[in-house]
């Protein structure tokens, strides 16, 4: 059983990298076909705008989008699940349960967006932007995100299990020989530091800017993305003013 | 006989789940009313574990006893819910030499890759090395491997994803008419309705 599940961990990050190579395969090769598609157009020069696309079919220029719906009814669910337990169909019982755990976690979520800070050393929250994102059950599926700006500055908080990051996380705080070391005089663009007593990592990329990531307890992770940031000091300050152990509680993390 | 006594220690099993399954959902019920949502999530959580393994077990007792002359091995059963990225697994072996081994894992990470293996023609041409093969199992669509253990005998496995379950059938020593023999004795669709 172990060998299934350490064979199960140790694929799933081949099968994951070679599905994301996949997809980014086939992403880059629309993203070509449109660059082609689009330098054709321009050159032609007498192409008037339609309503349509070179198949002939609309293209969509109105719509209301999608209406948030409520998450559901946890008391309904529980009920539900009872009553599918007591009558054998354990099916419909773990899906009445998936539901109200998903339903608990969105509230969770949303409590968790209204006690962060309604600014960061300057920046606002742009609340449009809050996302609340539960795709199944347990916090591995649960995504918290809230952004703020400034002008060309922004900062994506994410809280919950961002399965990008966790993994890179784990291993540098793990594994107590991995360093990251500087050379030919380079500034690194890894390194560990503390925000609030917590390990973190902060890594910087001339296109991405500066990203700070904290481990919250066991399962979760606190997601720092500052875009045009002048210095880490800045990314630091930022990270300072949020309230990591209220979060962690509201999680039920140790 | 046997399988009197085999039920004798299922049935308490189930019962003392069924207990800690109505115990969790009334921790759920209070926590929740008292507005303790993480309480209510871990209470929630609990009740999910023992419904997965409540599953995990009535799956088990869809399987047949028998693969030809391999016999269940009752000792190997195995149902172990998971809380993180993988889901429930279940396993069962039959044959002295686990000659026969069944194992379904949820929400396991090779479906997604299985799945586009299993139903886009150009990538399965790339994936495929001569020792593995698209092939339905009662209507499910799944993939044979063969594998040379080296010491002159073969061995096939069959993966067939369930949703986001995959079902893992390997046996030892055979030919791919008998795995594909064996693995219609499992009831598949049975199985599905349970685990999806």
């Amino acid at each position: 059983m172990k060998k299934i599940a350490v064979t199960g961990l140790c694929v799933c990050s081949l099968s994951f990298s070679s599905h994301a190579q996949l997809l980014k395969k086939l992403k880059d090769k629309v993203n070509d076909a449109m660059t082609d598609k689009t330098s054709q157009t321009t050159t032609q020069g007498t192409q008037t705008n339609t309503n349509s696309n070179s198949s002939g079919s609309p293209t969509n220029k109105t719509g209301g989008g999608l209406t948030n719906t409520t998450p559901p009814d946890v008391n309904q669910q529980i009920a539900d699940a009872e009553k599918s337990h007591a009558s054998g169909n354990y099916s419909d019982a773990r899906y009445s349960l998936q539901q109200a755990l998903m339903s608990i976690e969105v509230q969770i979520g949303r409590e968790i967006l209204q006690s962060l800070p309604a600014t960061v050393t300057g920046l606002q929250k742009d609340t449009l932007q809050n996302k609340v994102m539960s795709t199944a059950w347990g916090w591995n599926n649960l995504t918290i995100q809230s952004v703020y700006k400034k002008g060309d500055q922004q900062m994506t908080v994410t809280i919950g299990n961002n399965t990008f990051y966790s993994g890179f996380v784990a291993m540098y705080f793990n594994n107590a020989g991995y360093m990251q070391t500087s050379s030919n005089g380079k500034d690194e663009n890894v390194k560990q530091t503390k925000v609030k007593s917590y390990r973190a990592l902060i890594t910087y990329d001339d296109s991405k800017g500066y990203t700070l990531m904290v481990q919250l307890g066991q399962a979760s992770l606190i997601v720092w993305e500052c875009v045009n940031f002048a210095t880490e000091q800045d990314v630091m300050n930022a990270a300072n003013a949020f309230d990591i152990d209220g979060i962690k509680k509201m999680l039920g993390e140790q | 006989m046997k399988k009197l006594i085999i039920l004798a220690f299922i049935i308490p099993a189930i019962n003392s789940f069924s207990q800690d399954f109505t115990t969790d959902m009334a921790s759920a019920k209070t926590a929740y009313s008292s507005g303790k949502l993480e309480d209510a999530h871990f209470a929630l959580m609990q009740a999910m574990q023992e419904i997965d393994l409540i599953i995990g077990k009535e799956v088990l007792k869809l399987m047949p006893q028998k693969m030809d002359s391999n016999t269940v091995n009752t000792s190997d059963d195995n149902v172990t819910s998971n809380v993180g990225f993988i889901g429930t697994t279940i396993h069962r072996s039959w044959g002295t030499d686990k000659n026969v081994d069944l194992s379904i894992i949820g929400n396991s990470p090779l479906v997604a890759t299985l799945n586009a293996f299993l139903n886009t023609p150009v990538l399965g041409g790339m994936m495929s090395n001569g020792n593995n093969k698209i092939i339905k199992v009662q209507g499910y669509k799944g993939q044979l491997q063969k594998e040379d253990n080296g010491s002159g005998q073969t061995n096939y496995t069959i993966q067939i994803p369930l949703g986001n379950s995959l079902i893992t059938f390997a046996g030892k020593n055979c030919t791919d008419t008998q795995i594909m023999a064996w693995a219609n004795t499992m009831p598949l669709q049975q199985i599905a309705k349970l685990i999806q």
